[in-house]
């Protein structure tokens, strides 16, 4: 036979060559465990939105390796189309092998047990003799077997009277139940991702935030199919509090106590906001995210304020070994309207000893609570580059010339050059809440509980058939019973089973006549029973 | 808040259930080689006694801590060897009645408590915000579980992996006719006997008798491993409801989720192989044991070496 003989196959039968291997388990097997790979890959990897930070130190460090990283998709890889490519390959394999299993549990709930013959050849086989004819036999094995839950289909009239009867669909009914659940998952997945949002609001105390695109200042992140839908909702922040443990500087708990309102304005309740606690209004859930300080700057000339109210401080990563807490809050104060237009940078002392100490010692202190708080500053002279259209609490001062330095405690004003006043009359905290709405939460702790529901049944239970007939007993008193069987799964358990069931049905000392069945109820073919039990 | 006396007591009595766990193992070890009945005794009583001085001490800890004992790596190690030791005790002692295996799990135990004192220390303290909810209950308790019965079905496993090396090479022997092996024990035991000199071939046979048959091991290995996945599922879930309240969102691939799933994903790997011809036996053994060492990853690596959310559950 040439290999020119063989016909080239068509698309259709390569297609479904294609199918049949993604419906094979060794090819879903095989597939769970690339996708494991691909994960062990992105946790050894820094990735993006979890370790920014050692990515940017990678570019630095290694760019070559980091452009090949980033070329590859290492960096995101939950995100990169091989990663979408596996778990979508391997959902298309599930799907393959699912249909035609699903579409045979269907057939075979419908179709009720069949009949059968020759039941000495059975895995399991017992013969017992019983006092009654074979008709009421056989109905009340019937009777015994619906009681243990198994389906019973019982002979019509005429001929040799029999039973079968089977049990355990909910094995398969779970495991495709289980399996199904995975593409339930992802439906919860796209449509909660899709259509939500995920945004950071920064709220002094004391103002009232409006749930809108804008108010998230870019910090939001907005779904494929989000269509501007946002609420509206408003929180009206009272309060923000960080406590500590004395002296650990362990945090105790962060807590914002806001009053929210509806789009119109009627009020909806008061909450407090903490850590493990978010709130919910309206489909969004508010989330305690981070915190800070936001001194009240006022800066006037001649009387005439140019800038006033609370200025949102940040800090950058402390470096190792220094806590966040040691640091002082940087924020900057712009007067573009000035000319020359003027920059003044500040660091905000929450707690005076904090600068005291590293003055004194040189060493830096935690600054736990508001004590005394004091304002460093730096101004500028030049060109604010309002152009770069940087971000408002950052200041470039290439284009600028410093002209005056000093610092301001709370409560106090103290004079610049060029008739600049700087004042400090009030410390307060802002709190950034994250703000977000995920509608397939629902479907996602439904398909949750289903996984769980169909797991439990997929593994403990099993598939096993029994049939029993009855005939008269040669010596013409009573009936013998011939009951034949075997389990899919579990089969030890099965032979306890079959045990139990033939003793019930034919209790070893109610035999009249005293004849025991010719054979005592076990297995049929020991041997084979337990080379089987590795299989179970 | 933070009680010296509970703390002292709690220490105390993980000494004490160390020292006893290195009894018992090595009284299993030594019945597992000499078969003395008085030996596992010993073991089983140190081991029992053991876990005794284990509970006191997790409750101690508890309460010496004004929470709950699960809260950084030492306790969450100390609870985990516990549960493991438990488990033996219930499964493989109570419901298999197997008196050879003891010094396997009790080793495991050991180690890890051994890690636990040395390396990951800390006082009793009082936990950061973000641990402290209602679901540190329930996400870490079916965590402990959940990867406590994996650590035994893995230490079963190895034994299975041994047991049938031995066996495939000890037997031309037709394994069908020889009928279950645990059976055969009692039968074989008097030709080994001390001073009876039998020819050499018959020396292998003997081997066989130390460790359950393969196909037990496995079996048991298989059920508890089919028992710990869907409470280390259970725990996985519980723990993104968890994420979804503390941090905002339920999966974020944190390294110590990443790792969960990974683990998770490879013991359904296992359990599918089961179900697989051609992937049975000892293929099915090794992605088993693939899974415990992404285990082992998940429990320290990740929060030892590994940045990530769940860093400050740390040492």
């Amino acid at each position: 036979m040439s290999s020119a003989s063989v016909p080239r196959p068509t698309l259709r039968q390569s297609v479904a060559l294609v199918w049949r291997s993604l419906r094979s388990m060794r090819t879903a097997l095989g597939l769970l465990l690339i996708l494991a790979l691909a994960a062990v890959a992105g946790s050894l990897v820094p990735q993006v939105g979890v370790a920014d930070a050692r990515i940017a130190a990678m570019f630095r460090d290694h760019p070559l390796r980091a452009e090949l990283y980033d070329r590859i998709g290492l960096f995101d890889v939950y995100g990169s189309w091989w990663f979408t490519l596996i778990y979508t390959l391997l959902l298309v394999s599930l799907v393959a092998c699912l249909i035609p299993r699903t579409r045979a549990l269907v057939r075979n709930l419908r179709t009720r047990p069949q009949p059968a013959r020759e039941l000495e050849t059975m895995r399991h086989y017992a013969e017992r003799t019983v006092p009654e004819p074979p008709d009421r036999a056989i109905a009340s094995a019937g009777r015994l077997l619906r009681r243990r839950l198994f389906r019973v289909r019982s002979s019509g009239g005429g001929g040799r009277p029999w039973v079968a009867a089977d049990k355990g669909l909910a094995r398969e009914l779970g495991s495709l139940l289980f399996h199904w659940s995975f593409l339930l998952i992802l439906v919860g997945i796209v449509w909660g991702k899709g259509t939500g949002f995920t945004g950071r609001a920064v709220i002094v105390e004391g103002q009232t935030w409006t749930e809108a695109h804008a108010g998230y200042d870019g910090q939001i992140r907005e779904g494929r199919f989000f269509d501007e839908d946002h609420t509206g909702i408003q929180i009206q922040v009272d309060s923000f509090r960080a406590t500590y443990r004395i002296p650990s500087g362990i945090p105790k708990d962060f807590v914002t106590t806001a009053e929210l309102f509806q789009p119109d304005g009627t009020p909806a309740g008061r909450v407090r906001i903490s850590v493990n606690h978010p709130a919910e209004l309206d489909g969004v859930k508010i989330y305690q995210f981070g915190f800070g300080w936001a001194p009240v700057i006022r800066v006037e000339r001649d009387g005439e304020p140019l800038a006033s109210g609370p200025v949102v401080c940040t800090q950058g990563a402390p470096p190792r070994g220094v806590s966040p807490l040691q640091l002082p809050w940087d924020c900057v104060v712009k007067l573009p309207t000035l000319r020359p237009q003027v920059g003044i940078r500040f660091e905000l002392w929450p707690d005076v000893r904090g600068l005291n100490a590293l003055l004194t010692t040189g060493r830096p202190m935690p600054m736990l609570t508001a004590y005394s708080p004091v304002l460093t500053f730096t101004a500028y002279r030049g060109d604010l580059r309002s152009d770069l259209a940087l971000p408002g609490n950052e200041l470039d001062t290439a284009a600028m010339r410093r002209f005056d330095q000093g610092a301001v405690g709370a409560g106090e004003t103290t004079k610049l050059g060029d008739g600049l006043t700087v004042s400090f009359p009030d410390l307060k905290r802002y709190t950034v809440l994250e703000i977000k709405r995920d509608r397939g939460l629902g479907i996602l702790l439904v398909a949750a509980i289903l996984i769980l529901v169909g797991l439990l049944p997929a593994l403990y239970t099993s598939r096993r058939k029994l049939w029993i007939s009855a005939q008269p007993a040669p010596d013409g008193r009573g009936s013998l019973l011939k009951v034949g069987g075997f389990a899919l799964q579990r089969r030890p358990q099965f032979e306890e089973e079959f045990a139990r069931l033939v003793d019930t049905l034919a209790p070893p000392g109610r035999a009249e006549g005293g004849r025991p069945g010719p054979r005592a109820a076990g297995p049929r073919h020991p041997e084979r029973t337990d080379a089987e039990r590795v299989r179970t | 808040m933070i009680d010296t006396g509970w703390a002292r007591i709690s220490t105390d009595a993980f000494n004490v259930a160390l020292g006893a766990y290195i009894v018992s193992a090595v009284a299993y070890f030594f019945h597992l080689a000499f078969r003395k009945t008085p030996v596992w005794a010993l073991g089983l009583v140190a081991a029992s006694l053991g876990a005794g001085a284990h509970v006191v001490s997790i409750v101690a800890r508890g309460i010496a801590a004004g929470r709950v004992p699960w809260g950084n790596m030492y306790e969450y190690s100390s609870l985990l060897s516990l549960l493991v030791v438990l488990g033996y005790l219930i499964v493989v002692e109570g419901l298999y009645r197997i008196r050879t295996l003891g010094g396997f799990p009790l080793t495991f135990a050991v180690l890890t408590m051994a890690v636990a004192v040395s390396f990951l220390y800390v006082g009793p303290a009082p936990l950061v915000p973000a641990l402290n909810s209602y679901w540190i209950k329930i996400h870490v308790v079916a965590a402990i579980a959940g990867s406590s019965l994996f650590a035994l079905g893995s230490v079963i496993t190895i034994l299975y992996v041994l047991k049938d090396r031995a066996e495939r090479r000890a037997a031309p022997a037709p394994k069908p006719i020889m009928g279950a092996s645990t059976e055969l024990e009692d039968e074989v035991a008097p030709y080994f006997e001390p001073g009876a000199d039998e020819p050499a071939a018959l020396v292998a046979p003997a081997r066989r008798g130390i460790l359950p048959s393969a196909e037990v091991l496995d079996r048991i290995a298989y059920r508890t491993i089919a028992f710990a996945f869907p409470i280390w599922t259970f725990a996985i879930i519980a723990g993104a409801i968890w994420a979804e309240q503390a941090w905002g969102r339920y999966w974020g691939w944190d390294p110590k989720e990443t790792w969960s799933f990974i683990t998770w994903v490879v013991y359904a790997g296992y359990l599918h192989a089961r179900a697989t011809s051609g992937w049975k036996g000892r293929r099915a053994a090794v992605i088993a044991l693939v899974g415990f060492a992404s285990l082992l990853v998940t429990y320290y690596a990740v929060n030892l070496w590994i940045v990530g959310l769940h860093s400050y559950a740390g040492v």
